[in-house]
């Protein structure tokens, strides 16, 4: 079920109407009806993987209670690794699995071994990548004793499993999200408001700018001989925004769904494309995963404790497995791998915390800004692209001088009209973003006619005959 | 929560009032434009009577080219074929044709193999060309038959236009505002419903094959039988493709102009489905020949001879 979908546009109501009325009898019923309706919407994608779901959340429910109760350290040690080794185990296999078979294959084919690859015929359930993090934070967690277990396997499963954040984030934390599931939640006016804009944003993000980015990114990428060079660095920056309007605008309808029962979600992109620096850039990108990635893998690796060099080790380690994180395929290790090149003079300069609750801006940070977005830009064509020769045939395409030209965006007038509604709602969004940025808003503020504007281009200007699905599904 | 319900309910009804406005407003302006071929016959045609119409999709659009036609033949005819349609696509702009009052006395039906043998039509991909006229019986029961999705939304646009106009908005929103300010503007066809592709296409290269010619299509019936009670005579005609030869099976067909082997050389065609404006020149030539011969002449001898059903 998207959430720009008819069907969501059903469901929201039903559940939103229930769940109120449930909230007058008990917390137990309030939550065991969010959980039912979280099932019944991941269900809607495979009913089969809801299974894996049920076990996953079982089994960090288990290990956690029997972690808690471990009288020695070799139990709780047990416990924890059988959590840790499952956990990864089924993310291994359902997403991983084919990605080493094929490149150990390849690598002793290269030697001049004969090799049969024994892939799998699986498809990648919706999702596994968050659900599997949030049960490993939790996990995690109770080992380091930072929380005691939740003993009510209802209220466990709805941390996992709650509707808008199950297929593709935030990924939460039980200290975050728990005590707010644990607690009775009254119906906040303002906050719901706030939530009702948030969606509004978010589908205009997704069905105006990334769906319509999408029809000349798709084309661009799918061939990228006969374009030329000025061809392809607009369709780079149509990425840019086109994945920002994917995952962003996913992540504002989530929390502004979730506002709308009372919870509020992690805050997941802070304005990413107003960053003076990659190190801002990572602060403001995807900001639960990567807080996850340094509270549990940075930090327990050393941090910034050690000197440089360990430093250095501890950032390429983040964003080679953050790159991983996003999918099986070479060309999102090389995307994380540029990232800590681009960071890696920040670190050694020391210049990585500069713009730390810096929020002021100023004429000079304009190229720094602009400096930022095309390093990102450059690196979204690795994320992008299908696999690293077509990464790099792009990015030769780009600096080539044959028949400069942008012809490819209006040579029809479909094209010139598609051309036209990107750049208009790009630049919408850039006018209505800075102006939140300059005012220091934690979260985006509408007026009441910037509301209508938005519904007035996601009618008139949103694509919709082919809808496509949120990118982020598939990790 | 009383409060937000009262608040989201009022907005939203607001909202959607405006919406709907805007895209009642711009069906009405589109509606009253020549912009697409449904609008053309209804406000961009002022005959009211036409020796032959050439219907059909692209091919019948691209092919034929009635203006030379008529300056060959001495007659008056008109093409209103749409591109991207199909056969129940000229179905419903012949009800639409006849729903304005205009006649024809014979109808040149441009068809292709493929869609001859479709079994179960659905609906074409500008068939929302019609959307401005919902609100005719005619146009809201082809939707409400057509349509498999389980959403309708052309059938529903009858009472909520914005549906349709939000789903087909770059087709029909912009166009609207086209229309509002220049109503006489014709997307890509002449004063006679006419189109012809540059000559600077090449069509891929193919090994000759041969297409046989099935009769499945459900609404290859209703166009005969509309045919038939309109009194029109029939001809169906099958325009070039590129090396292809396509032949009847059965003598089911009253009269058929078959020019699929009319001519294969590579520089007349656009496509391998659509012919240039070179190979359009020739086609309509020799059509206009066979025109004389087999509509107009029984027209004036025999009206009723050629009925539609007689084979």
């Amino acid at each position: 079920m998207l959430f720009n979908s008819l069907e969501f546009l059903i469901f929201l109501p039903i559940i939103f109407a229930i769940y109120w009325l449930a909230n007058k009898r008990s917390l137990q019923l309030q939550n065991g009806l969010l959980l039912v309706g979280s099932y019944c919407f991941y269900a809607f994608w495979d009913w089969r993987f809801l299974f894996l779901l049920m076990f996953s959340t079982g089994l960090d429910y288990f290990t956690g209670v029997k972690m808690y109760e471990s009288e020695n350290n070799n139990n709780k040690k047990f416990w924890f690794w059988l959590s840790i080794i499952i956990n990864l185990g089924f993310l291994g296999i359902f997403k991983y699995y084919n990605f080493f078979v094929e490149s150990f294959s390849a690598a002793l084919s290269d030697l001049g071994f004969r090799t049969n690859f024994w892939g799998l015929q699986v498809i990648l359930p919706v999702g596994i990548s968050f659900y599997t993090f949030h049960g490993l934070s939790y996990v995690i967690d109770i080992y380091k004793n930072r929380i005691i277990p939740e003993k009510n396997i209802i209220t466990y499963s709805l941390f996992v499993s709650y509707f808008p954040l199950l297929v593709a984030g935030p990924i939460e934390r039980a200290t975050h999200l728990l005590p707010q599931i644990k607690k009775q939640r009254k119906f906040n006016h303002s906050l719901a408001i706030q939530g009702v804009k948030q969606i509004i944003w978010g589908l205009f993000k997704k069905v105006v700018i990334a769906d319509n980015c999408a029809f000349f990114v798709n084309q661009l990428f799918k061939n990228t001989d006969g374009y030329s060079a000025p061809e392809l660095w607009m369709g780079m920056v149509f990425f840019a925004f086109e994945i920002y309007g994917d995952f962003s605008g996913y992540s504002d309808i989530a929390l502004g769904t979730s506002k709308l029962f009372g919870i509020e979600l992690l805050r997941n992109f802070n304005f990413p494309y107003f960053a003076k620096d990659i190190a801002d850039f990572w602060r403001r990108w995807h900001i639960s995963l990567s807080s996850w990635f340094r509270d549990y893998l940075y930090i327990p690796l050393g941090g910034s404790q050690g000197g440089k060099g360990m430093r250095v080790r501890n950032t390429f380690i983040i964003f080679l497995v953050s790159g991983f994180w996003h999918g099986a395929n070479w060309t999102f290790i090389v995307w994380g791998s540029i990232h800590a090149l681009l960071f890696l003079p920040l670190l050694i300069s020391d210049k990585n915390r500069s713009s730390l609750g810096n929020t002021n801006y100023s004429m000079k940070d304009i190229p720094k800004i602009l400096f930022t977005f095309l390093c990102v830009c450059l690196a979204w064509v690795f994320f992008r692209a299908d696999n690293l020769i077509e990464a790099i045939h792009y990015i030769t395409g780009m600096f080539s001088s044959e028949h400069p030209s942008l012809h490819f965006f209006y040579k029809n007038a479909k094209y010139g009209l598609l051309t036209v509604l990107c750049l208009i709602s790009i630049l919408f969004l850039i006018v209505v973003e800075w102006n939140n940025v300059k005012k220091s808003n934690y979260e985006i503020q509408l007026p009441k006619a910037i509301v209508f504007i938005l519904l007035f281009m996601i009618c008139f200007m949103g694509a919709y005959k082919n809808q496509l699905s949120f990118i982020y599904f598939q990790f | 929560m009383k409060q937000f319900l009262l608040k989201i309910a009022g907005y939203g009804l607001v909202s959607f009032l405006i919406l709907n406005g805007i895209a009642f407003l711009c069906l009405y302006f589109l509606g009253n434009s020549n912009f697409y071929k449904p609008q053309f016959v209804k406000n961009g045609v002022f005959e009211k009577e036409f020796d032959y119409v050439v219907l059909g999709s692209s091919t019948g659009l691209t092919t034929l080219d009635t203006k030379l036609m008529d300056s060959i033949t001495g007659k008056k005819g008109l093409n209103i074929s749409m591109d991207d349609s199909a056969l129940s696509s000229h179905y419903l702009m012949l009800r639409h044709f006849y729903a304005l009052n205009r006649k024809t006395k014979c109808l040149v039906l441009a068809i292709t193999p493929w869609d001859m043998a479709v079994t179960n039509p659905t609906l074409n991909v500008n068939d929302y060309r019609f959307l401005p006229y919902v609100n005719e019986e005619y146009v809201y029961e082809y939707y409400k038959s057509l349509e498999q999705t389980s959403f309708k939304v052309l059938t529903l646009s009858r009472y909520v236009p914005i549906i349709g106009m939000t789903y087909y908005n770059t087709e029909l929103f912009y166009p609207s505002l086209l229309a509002a300010l220049h109503p006489e503007k014709r997307n890509r066809f002449d004063d006679a419903g006419n189109y012809s592709y540059p000559n600077f296409g090449k069509p891929k290269k193919s090994e000759n094959k041969i297409m046989e010619l099935e009769l499945k299509n459900p609404y290859y019936k209703k166009i005969k039988q509309l045919c038939i009670d309109h009194k029109i005579q029939l001809i169906l005609y099958q325009s070039p493709i590129f090396k292809t030869s396509v032949v009847t099976v059965d003598n089911q067909y009253q009269k058929i102009i078959n020019h699929s082997q009319l001519f294969q050389e590579s520089i007349m065609f656009y496509d391998n489905l659509h012919v240039n404006d070179k190979g359009r020149k020739i086609c309509s030539e020799k059509f206009a020949d066979e025109l004389g011969k087999e509509c107009y002449v029984n027209i004036r001898s025999n009206a009723n001879k050629y009925n539609g059903y007689s084979k």
